[in-house]
């Protein structure tokens, strides 16, 4: 599996609190996901321009299939999910950091999005660089500048099939059909 | 193997596990509140399966925007109810009846040594002072513990906080966590697990223990644990008649790291200033900055002991009288002792207001919201940018003493000075 995109490059200690404040917690109507999807990527990163750890410009700018390049423990913080989907929602496709909080870390991979730590890689960056990532040779390559990178990830088994089918719940679906055809073929 | 690798090979079915092995555990306790809990119970929906794994192994609290402050909070409760009745969930805290997540579970005995917790919060790590391994997640993966009854895992491996030597009032166990987050920094327990050891954490009370492993989450830690010992067991004794077995560390466990400190080299009260929990100065580099609220309550410092300290400081003396001073109970136990012992009349008498036992405004949920440039000093434990209101908002973090003496004089002040 190959995700390439544009990269963002993102300083380091980026909180859960910044990525999705407290005030929109209890908004939205998670019962609908269209809704919820909208209402969520409207208001995550609302306090964008405050921080010296997000560009400034990266809401108005971003497009679907970016992907972050951040400097070391991404994600501190919340085990608020909507911090992770509101990167999802903006369509951020991945998350490449130094280091990366272990609830986000999660979090993120369960929406369906990969989360690679892999100590150093963010000097390797800069915003505007083209990326391209194979989840399953384990090799990032800057193809800006032409440098390769590998990673080995400490993730189960079933990981990357997760992220194939889309995330966390759509995976517990298909195992669930799966499970469902066999007993009626029996 | 540590404590925390016996319980996650034990859980795993496994002889024996080694750090950063992926193991796949069973769960013993799965807790929801209201800030996450009807969206974890919508994607539960999603999974097609009409009944959790276990009924009586999931406990739910409303106690982050209770009582409701809107239609949309309300709304979430009322899901969470509809959820509660339809699965035959005995554990329900409804407010009045619980207080902070967190507090009930360890209070009310819902963990037990040995066994595994798991909740949509991360301050989960709070309830590894009983001996458990206590850890958030978040709420796609609680919809399918609620199917499953698993968790996978990343073992981490342990740093051992060893505590020698004795905290010297008013410098409490708060004072001596946030000098532990200083050294370790924000991220240097990331998935790794911190086990508290020495004298001055088995001297502690189980309260000042629940400080240490609450604040775990702030290294970037998986969890925090302490081994049990006789104060748990007695602890444990009047809240719970479930049998569970002790673990405890092999004498020749290896740890991936042990650092070491000294109770009594804390000469001075600490104070996490803006922006991060582990910015830790003494007391008297920030003695003087004005303050326009302060806060003793939350999951880190809102126990009976905190507001004996907290009362002790504010006896028979006024707070400042431009400064918004809040005290919110950890839980209706607490707050049930605290009115029995006459420290809320003394909160009171002070000219603090006291909140009903919710997390109140360790973030910015329902109430004790911070406005454009304000200046909080709070017992509880985050101080990003933005945690409690406007992103130009400044929170320093203390322990109770230090916000109590604050409040008095509508600066940070050094608690000693009213001890």
């Amino acid at each position: 599996m190959e995700l390439k995109g544009r990269v963002w490059k993102f300083g380091k200690d980026v909180d859960t609190d910044e990525l999705f404040a407290g005030r929109f917690m209890m908004g939205g109507d998670e019962t609908s996901r269209s809704q919820y999807q909208e209402f969520i990527a409207k208001s995550g990163l609302s306090d964008v321009g405050h921080r010296d750890n997000v560009p400034g410009d990266f809401l108005k700018k971003v497009v679907k299939g970016d992907i972050i390049v951040a400097e070391e423990n991404f994600g501190i913080g919340s085990s608020r999910q909507q911090a992770a989907e509101t990167l999802k929602f903006k369509g951020v496709q991945a998350v490449v950091a130094d280091s990366i909080h272990r609830i986000f870390f999660r979090n993120f991979w369960n929406l369906g999005c990969p989360a690679i730590d892999l100590p150093g890689i963010s000097v390797a960056f800069e915003t505007g660089h083209e990326i391209a990532i194979n989840l399953r040779g384990g090799t990032i390559k800057n193809l800006t500048t032409g440098r390769e990178f590998e990673f080995s990830l400490i993730i189960p088994s079933w990981f990357i099939d997760m992220v194939e089918a889309g995330g966390l719940i759509p995976y517990h679906q298909s195992i669930q059909n799966v499970k469902s055809k066999s007993k009626s073929a029996r | 193997m540590t404590l925390v690798e016996k319980i996650l090979a034990k859980k795993a079915g496994k002889k024996a596990v080694r750090p950063d092995q992926i193991v796949e555990v069973s769960v013993d306790r799965a807790m929801i509140h209201d800030a996450l809990g009807a969206h974890t119970i919508a994607r539960f929906r999603e999974l097609g399966v009409k009944k959790v794994w276990d009924p009586a192994k999931i406990v739910v609290v409303l106690d982050h925007y209770v009582p409701n402050k809107d239609i949309d909070t309300a709304k979430k409760c009322l899901n969470i109810k509809k959820f509660v009745l339809e699965q035959g969930i005995e554990d329900y805290y409804e407010v009045g009846k619980g207080g902070i997540a967190h507090q009930v579970l360890v209070e009310k005995g819902h963990v037990l040594p040995g066994t595994i917790l798991v909740a949509v919060d991360s301050h989960t790590t709070t309830s590894g002072v009983m001996g458990a391994f206590a850890t958030g997640i978040g709420v796609d993966e609680m919809a399918v513990v609620f199917k499953t009854g698993k968790l996978w895992e990343r073992v981490p491996g342990t740093i051992r906080i060893n505590v020698e030597g004795k905290l010297k009032p008013p410098i409490m166990s708060k004072d001596l966590m946030l000098l532990i987050l200083k050294r370790l920094g924000v991220s240097g327990a990331l998935f790794k697990s911190l086990q508290y050891t020495g004298l001055t954490v088995s001297q502690m009370s189980i309260e000042s223990r629940m400080v240490l492993t609450n604040m775990a989450i702030e290294s970037g830690a998986t969890n925090g644990i302490i081994e049990p010992d006789q104060k748990t067991l007695d602890f444990l004794k009047t809240r719970t008649n479930q049998p569970f077995e002790v673990i405890q560390s092999d004498p020749n466990a290896e740890y991936a790291e042990t650092l070491e400190f000294q109770a009594d080299d804390i000469k001075q009260p600490m104070v996490a200033v803006p922006s991060k929990p582990s910015n830790a100065v003494g007391v008297t580099e920030v003695e003087g900055t004005k303050i326009d609220q302060a806060f003793i309550g939350s999951c880190t410092n809102g126990r009976l002991e905190d507001l004996r300290m907290a009362a002790r400081i504010l006896k028979g003396r006024k707070v400042d009288r431009f400064t918004k001073v809040i005290v919110i109970p950890a839980s209706q136990e607490v707050l049930k002792a605290a009115l029995a012992e006459g420290l809320i009349a003394i909160f009171v008498e002070a000219g603090a207001v006291i909140g009903p036992p919710t997390c109140g405004p360790c973030m910015e949920a329902h109430m004790g919201i911070l406005g454009p440039g304000e200046v909080c000093i709070s017992t509880a434990n985050r101080n990003f940018q933005g945690r409690v209101g406007d992103v130009t908002a400044k929170i320093y973090l203390a322990s109770p003493a230090t916000v109590a003496a604050s409040a008095l004089k509508g600066k940070i002040s050094d608690p000693r000075e009213f001890f």
